[in-house]
């Protein structure tokens, strides 16, 4: 419930931020991410979010608004990401999502040849809307070993222009990229990078003797769940 | 394959555009114009005092459950000043922090039951600006580094503690005081008759453990 509430508010902040309004007092920008159903979209921007890696499929039911936040050598930034459900493909999206969009994202999955061939229609979808915004195509998944679209076959980012990215939400393999050319666009700025946000110094606290009991009655418990991707080390 | 990607390699892309990457986007015009701005990274009074690639998690209780939070470098810094010690870890290319938290005297790591290179401990966080109670769970890529981690962990732990222990001590013994002030004059004598009685117990057990040859600090 609680989230329900803040993706609607978050929503009606970005629609309202847009096109130039800010409601944060550093730059913001209307990220729109599109493409195929299960190609990745929600996965990648939680992993931005939150850091965890979602396993399990849910479609995205319209649009969620997330505000992403990086620090760059620029100051701070924020993308309202608008991720959409890329099920309703066959209707189309609705115009509001693109509507105001200052850039976009892509997606397809490297793993299934059909969400490459929508690619087009996206395309056509968005640009319908937004005119001349900086376009990232990313495709995802690239850590699957049977790929069924190989690099070499992306052709369409040099016909329409577009930047591309091969990306893995799971094994994290650029998933920085994405944002970085797009904050690098809308600054005009080739040499914009992410720098080291300020670690705050964190206030005081005391732990008294119950509280730390408790805490250690939920690490005996929690020290023997499995870690969630314990296979791989790519992180070394 | 992707998976293994060398990571050295792509961090040095926060420093400038690669050359791997080609631009095969259209001119747009900026839509804004962004200047350059001081940086500071908050951790300019600290002295690293490991620093070491890791995978963090935070445990899901509602979903009983370990969550990635990121993977990156994770640090102990300690203060020039202070001798206060937390522990940050960052989020590699975004730089973003995943935990910030305070190394303090009532902490325990404790290794991961299925995962030698994995050890787990309780924090309060402060990586979003507010304080959250957490269970971290962090891999290092070897068993090696995780027993590095432990050790420094447990003794940075234990290095805070004499200060914490003497305060909790004279904390005590003022609430102690401030009882008996409130106690009636009858009751008054009787406290302090125990409290003479204590006395008494204290300076006998010394005396014991003088004659064993106990350290009188032991006590």
């Amino acid at each position: 419930m609680h989230i329900a509430a803040l993706v609607v508010w978050e929503k009606l902040s970005a629609e309202r931020a847009l096109p130039n309004q800010q409601t944060v007092d550093y730059p913001s920008f209307k990220l729109v991410i599109v493409g195929d159903g299960g190609t990745g979209k929600t996965t990648f921007v939680k992993r931005h979010l939150t850091g965890e890696f979602e396993k399990k499929y849910e479609p995205t039911i319209g649009v969620e608004v997330h505000p992403l936040d990086f620090f760059t050598n620029c100051g701070k930034i924020r993308f309202y990401c608008w991720d959409t459900a890329g099920q309703e493909k066959f209707g189309g999206l609705r115009d509001g999502y693109y509507i105001h969009g200052q850039c976009a994202i892509i997606m397809f999955d490297v793993t299934a040849r059909l969400t490459y061939k929508n690619v087009p229609t996206w395309h056509r979808d968005l640009c319908r809307v937004c005119e001349n915004i900086p376009i990232v195509l990313c495709g995802n998944k690239v850590d699957v070993k049977n790929r069924q679209v190989k690099a070499k076959q992306v052709t369409f980012h040099r016909k329409k222009n577009l930047q591309y990215y091969e990306i893995s939400a799971k094994s994290n393999y650029n998933f920085e990229k994405p944002f970085l050319y797009l904050a690098r666009k809308l600054a005009g700025d080739p040499n914009l990078h992410f720098v080291e946000s300020p670690a705050l110094a964190p206030p005081e606290v005391h732990i008294d003797l119950a509280a730390q009991q408790q805490h250690e009655a939920e690490l005996a418990a929690a020290a023997s769940q499995p870690l969630p991707d314990d296979d791989d080390d790519a992180f070394e | 394959m992707a998976s293994k990607e060398p990571e050295h390699e792509h961090r040095e892309d926060q420093e400038a555009p690669a050359a791997e990457d080609e631009d095969t986007g259209a001119q747009v015009a900026p839509i804004v114009k962004l200047e350059e701005v001081a940086v500071s990274t908050g951790e300019e009074n600290e002295d690293p005092i490991l620093d070491l690639k890791s995978k963090l998690y935070r445990f899901d209780k509602e979903g009983n459950q370990w969550k990635e939070r990121g993977a990156g470098t994770v640090k102990l810094l300690k203060h020039k000043e202070t001798g206060k010690v937390r522990l940050v870890m960052r989020q590699s290319k975004t730089l973003k922090i995943c935990a910030n938290h305070l190394v303090l005297p009532t902490m325990t790591v404790q290794e991961h039951a299925g995962n030698d290179k994995s050890c787990l401990w309780h924090a309060s966080d402060y990586a979003d600006g507010e304080l959250k109670d957490e269970l971290f769970c962090i891999r290092f890529a070897s068993v090696e580094n995780c027993k590095t981690f432990m050790q420094m962990f447990q003794e940075v732990a234990e290095s805070q503690k004499p200060k914490e222990e003497n305060k909790d001590a004279s904390d005590a013994a003022g609430q102690l005081e401030k009882l008996s002030f409130q106690e009636k004059a009858g009751e008054e004598k009787a406290v302090a008759k125990q409290e003479e009685k204590e006395t008494k117990v204290d300076t006998e057990k010394a005396d014991t453990e003088k004659k064993d040859g106990e350290p009188a600090s032991s006590t």
